[in-house]
């Protein structure tokens, strides 16, 4: 499916006690400790979050993982301050697209396709920044007060269908933010994020790689449906090429840093590296995964992004792309000859292009490799030598 | 928003995008039935039903309790270039397509993703794979399970796939982790042990 959820569209839905909230400004914010929701409807609207959020904790969806988890956390804390993050509770979601959101109650939901796309810690914090201020600032409870809006959010109220995802979707209709809102969110984000030291240029950074994705996927796509897509998106946020560049601008007023946290956020996800990329292979979006996988390497191609290319290429399986493949796996196993599923895959590709002794050759090395194998048997039944 | 593909999709596999007038048909028990366009022959136990609305071209779908509890899905005779499963909802262009020339690890995979991209879902993990024989030809058996959109609930799958003469053969049998599956899975297996292969070669007409 050509999916390519709006990222950051789903935003915050942080309804506040009432509109006269901004006089008060000794008024607990939703993300101090200790806030609670004041009128009916807010009051309504946790409860209905509350609720979602125990489907949540319940979702095949979510990511136990619980160093990655805290990894997450962690970056969100340092960004916006360990005093105000403890109001945002992170579940991260298995889910290959480009996406984030955050409830009123302060449920935050991360996909995991925001952590493969996302190339250092900087970015990330960009992301969860973002969010967070939407919630900060109250923005939902400015856009519940469209009549329009408050219609689709009754329906919402009274009737979900789908589950939780399908929730959070309509919330990201409901509570759509207009462009002032999003720039907002951007500008309060990078404030955030520069005041904690990570590099200020990570947001338009992200930007540029969700524009370039984007473009990359609308030309792939010849029934135009993203473009459909792209079009709905543009239409509730600022325009991603303005939004890249004005928060390139506004990074060249803040103090540089070189503190992008790459190593860091490279050892956080490794354990779901293989993962991530291999579910993103899997949707069989040939254009999109190219193009991720360049800018992963930004011309520093390591075995395993080697491997995930020769995979899309394989996948894909056109007779040229079977020899491209090959060259890929032959090139990861150069860089790591004791790469497993390099050393599988290409013996598989040798014996679908007839290159047979070579390819039970692999095949039987694969095998010493990776002893454990769950595919053992089949993998030897196949390494075996013909009877003469 | 994408409401509608998403609530569409995760049903794909259980069989909720059915049209509404499908039909179904009860089996004859210790029978042989013909199946799947004529190319299988399976001899069912008790219980089975058999729909009009087919997962494809080359498919047939069966349940015991209803879909969600239990299906069993027979393809026969793919074609090089064509897919497992005919999505209506303009999914098709990306859906993996057959190769004669693909190993059997690749024929789990085009089901893997097939079916990853028809549920919407990347909580699919295939967990055995091991050689097999379908009717009397060489091929693969396979066991996974997986997780739909919202459902909460982990559902088990197992199945024999072969390529017999650059055609795809895939027999497939889900059911819900709990209670389910390992109450059938028994007799499924042995369903699939007894099943016979016909090639279109010889059949007259689907």
């Amino acid at each position: 499916m050509k999916h390519f959820i709006h990222a950051f569209a789903l935003a915050t839905c942080a309804l506040a006690s009432s509109a006269s909230l901004a006089a008060q400004p000794l008024e607990l914010l939703p993300t101090s400790a200790g806030y609670q929701p004041k009128d009916e409807i807010e009051k309504g609207l946790w409860l209905e979050m509350d609720e979602a959020e125990q489907q949540m904790r319940a979702s095949k969806f979510l990511i136990e993982d619980s160093e990655l988890n805290a990894y997450v956390k962690g970056v969100l804390c340092r960004a916006v301050g360990t005093d105000k993050c403890g109001a945002a509770r992170i579940y991260l979601m298995r889910t290959p697209q480009f996406n984030a959101a955050m409830a009123p109650n302060g449920m935050m939901l991360v996909w995991s396709g925001l952590l493969l796309r996302a190339r250092n810690e900087a970015e990330l914090a960009a992301v969860l920044g973002h969010e967070f201020v939407h919630f900060e600032q109250q923005h939902s409870l400015k856009s519940f007060h469209d009549i329009k809006a408050k219609s689709n959010a009754m329906t919402w109220l009274g009737f979900v269908p789908g589950g939780m995802l399908a929730q959070i979707g309509l919330m990201g209709s409901v509570f759509r933010f207009n462009r002032e809102m999003e720039k907002q969110a951007d500008m309060a984000a990078l404030d955030y994020l520069s005041a904690s030291g990570y590099d200020p240029t990570a947001p338009s950074k992200i930007w540029e790689q969700l524009l370039g994705e984007m473009e990359v996927q609308a030309k792939a796509n010849k029934s135009g449906v993203v473009a459909q897509e792209a079009s709905d998106f543009f239409s509730s946020h600022p325009n991603t090429r303005d939004r890249m560049e004005y928060l390139r601008a506004a990074a060249q007023r803040k103090a540089p840093s070189s503190d992008d946290g790459a190593g860091r956020y490279r050892a956080a996800i490794a354990r779901w590296w293989p993962r991530l990329i291999d579910d993103q292979v899997k949707l069989n979006d040939f254009a999109t995964t190219e193009f991720l996988l360049e800018g992963l390497a930004r011309g520093d191609w390591t075995a395993d992004l080697l491997y995930a290319r020769g995979e899309l290429y394989r996948t894909r399986g056109r007779d040229s792309d079977l020899q491209m493949a090959e060259g890929l796996y032959r090139q990861s196993l150069a860089k790591d000859p004791a790469l497993a599923a390099s050393t599988r895959n290409l013996g598989m590709l040798l014996l679908r292009q007839g290159k047979s002794a070579e390819g039970r050759k692999l095949l039987r090395r694969y095998l010493d490799i990776y002893p454990a194998a769950s595919d053992r048997l089949l993998i030897e039944s196949l390494a075996r030598e013909p009877q003469k | 928003m994408r409401l509608v593909p998403l609530a569409i999709s995760l049903l794909a596999l259980v069989g909720a995008s059915m049209p509404s007038f499908a039909e179904w048909k009860v089996l004859v028990a210790d029978e042989g039935v013909n199946v799947a366009g004529k190319y299988i022959v399976a001899t069912p136990k008790a219980g089975w039903n058999s729909s009009s609305a087919r997962p494809s071209d080359y498919g047939e779908r069966w349940t015991r309790d209803g879909l969600a509890l239990n299906e069993l899905t027979f393809f026969a005779a793919i074609p090089d270039g064509g897919t497992l499963y005919h999505a209506s909802d303009g999914t098709n262009q990306t859906l993996p397509k057959f190769r004669s020339t693909m190993q059997p690890t690749e024929i789990v995979e085009l089901f893997e993703n097939s079916n990853r991209i028809l549920l919407n879902s990347s909580v699919f993990s295939v967990e055995a794979i091991e050689p097999a024989k379908l009717g009397a030809h060489d091929g693969v058996r396979f066991a996974y399970s997986y997780a739909a959109q919202d459902e909460g609930l982990t559902r088990k799958g197992e199945g024999v796939a072969a390529i017999v003469e650059g055609k795809l053969y895939l027999v497939n049998f889900i059911a819900p982790e709990i209670h389910y599956f390992d109450r059938d899975i028994d007799e499924v297996r042995q369903l699939f042990a007894t099943l016979q292969l016909r090639s279109p070669k010889t059949s007259k007409s689907r």
